[in-house]
């Protein structure tokens, strides 16, 4: 079950939901890992924007 | 759209969330009053509802003045909520009302009916400060205090709903840790992107086909992997959109509670609905399942606030049928658990590592064939089901 708990955390920090850093994340040049993180989200979105639909729950 | 557009980021969220940080303290709330106004007529008018949606920034305004009357124990907070649910009714139920009661073509009918933005979550928020007013459980806080909580722009359209016992101290005192607000903001509000862009539209190539026509003429196997489809596409849609809200507020410095924490990985349905659109359940919990008694009756009483509950909950998701076909669905899932959760013998037994594992696959599938009557209406639905049960 440990394992499972640590990648969730990781997930959950590496989505911006949590503060704390979990286990094993560096703790230099932890600004360069953001923007290298954030780029490749940004690539993410370049790539997959041009299919965007509203989202489902404006309507309600 | 509106969180997946430059408008928002650029002409909103941005100008807004330096402001608020710049901007002396007395000043930050009425900022936020002029932002929430400004975005609200911007995408009313650009996105739903138009010029007649534009107008709605009305209500707020009343909202803002009529809830000065508020007191504990005052009958002016009953008519507030009295005045939310009307106005509610009359936007997103008034034709299906009327409808069901004297058919579609019925001289009632308003064929220009509109929603308007955000309506389903701002009336919640309208009826909880009115309650806990009532109940001495809010602080009455100031005009423009409150008028920024109700017109706070990130959070207005669909959620999470928001407290005011939440907002008022954080507004009054926001976190000044620029550097991690904004680092963990940008995080959030890139990963909700991803999530709808990535993953949630992707889906729409599978979900696209349920509809009547595609559900008659598909292979039968191929029917639940467009629900497991729909499944995810929800998920990833509506909690992206969450990650989005909520780190937008993060760059005011401003926290707003979480809405989803791994829903679909949950081993009953109780737990499902305790993590999935949490501050939906929340509010349900306290201003629909708690003032009907909950779970302090008898037996029987309890179902039925359970059903009743979920009966709600369908009904807000959308005037129509299938709606309150879902709430049920969930409503009776909810009641089964209940009943299992309780029967004699079961008191302080730990599931085994099976039993969890059964739980969650009851769940999971439970949950995604409910999502059947979410996304279809009540004849496809069927049709669906009849094709899944007999081919």
């Amino acid at each position: 079950m440990k394992p499972l708990l640590e990648i969730k955390h990781w997930l959950e920090y590496l989505g911006g939901a949590t503060d704390q850093r979990p286990r094993g994340f560096p703790r230099r040049g932890g600004w360069l890992l953001v923007a290298l993180w954030w780029a490749l989200l940004v690539c993410l979105i370049a790539a997959f924007c041009g299919q965007s639909s509203k989202f489902i729950y404006i309507d309600f | 759209m509106i969180f997946n557009t430059f408008s928002y980021f650029l002409l909103f969220l941005l100008p807004a969330a330096v402001g608020f940080r710049l901007l002396a303290p007395k000043w930050r709330a009425p900022l936020l009053v002029v932002s929430g106004a400004s975005f609200y007529l911007f995408f009313s008018l650009t996105a739903v509802g138009g010029v007649a949606g534009a107008l709605c920034l009305g209500l707020f305004l009343w909202e803002a003045w009529f809830s000065r009357l508020y007191r504990p124990g005052s009958r002016w907070c009953l008519a507030g909520i009295a005045q939310a649910l009307l106005i509610l009714f009359i936007f997103k139920y008034w034709n299906f009302a009327t409808g069901l009661a004297r058919g579609a073509d019925n001289p009632w009918h308003w064929a220009g009916a509109f929603l308007p933005l955000g309506i389903s979550f701002f009336t919640f928020e309208f009826i909880h400060y009115a309650q806990d007013r009532r109940q001495n459980r809010a602080e009455a806080g100031g005009f423009w205090e409150y008028f920024a909580f109700i017109l706070f722009f990130p959070t207005l359209v669909a959620g999470p709903i928001k407290r005011y016992q939440d907002f008022l101290p954080a507004l009054r005192r926001p976190s000044t840790d620029w550097a991690t607000d904004w680092e963990r903001g940008f995080t959030r509000i890139l990963s909700g992107l991803v999530k709808k862009f990535a993953v949630a539209d992707l889906m729409t190539a599978f979900t696209v086909h349920l509809n009547a026509a595609d559900v008659a003429r598909a292979e039968r196997w191929v029917l639940p992997l467009w629900l497991v489809a729909y499944a995810v596409k929800i998920y990833f849609d509506f909690s992206g959109y969450s990650d989005i809200a909520i780190g937008s507020a993060r760059l005011f410095g401003l926290k707003v509670k979480e809405n989803f924490d791994w829903p679909y990985l949950r081993t009953n349905i109780a737990e499902f609905w305790r993590h999935w659109h949490m501050s939906l359940t929340r509010w349900l919990m306290d201003y629909v399942f708690i003032p009907l008694g909950g779970s302090r009756v008898a037996l029987p009483r309890i179902y039925l606030n359970i059903i009743a509950t979920m009966f709600v909950s369908g009904l807000w998701h959308g005037a129509g049928l299938n709606f309150v076909v879902w709430g049920l669905w969930h409503g009776c899932a909810l009641g089964i658990h209940r009943w299992w959760a309780h029967r004699p013998g079961r008191a302080g037994a730990v599931p085994t590592v099976a039993g969890r594992a059964a739980g969650w696959a009851l769940t999971f599938v439970t949950v995604t064939l409910g999502w059947a009557w979410f996304t279809m209406d009540i004849s496809t639905a069927l049709l669906f089901f009849r094709r899944l049960i007999l081919g």
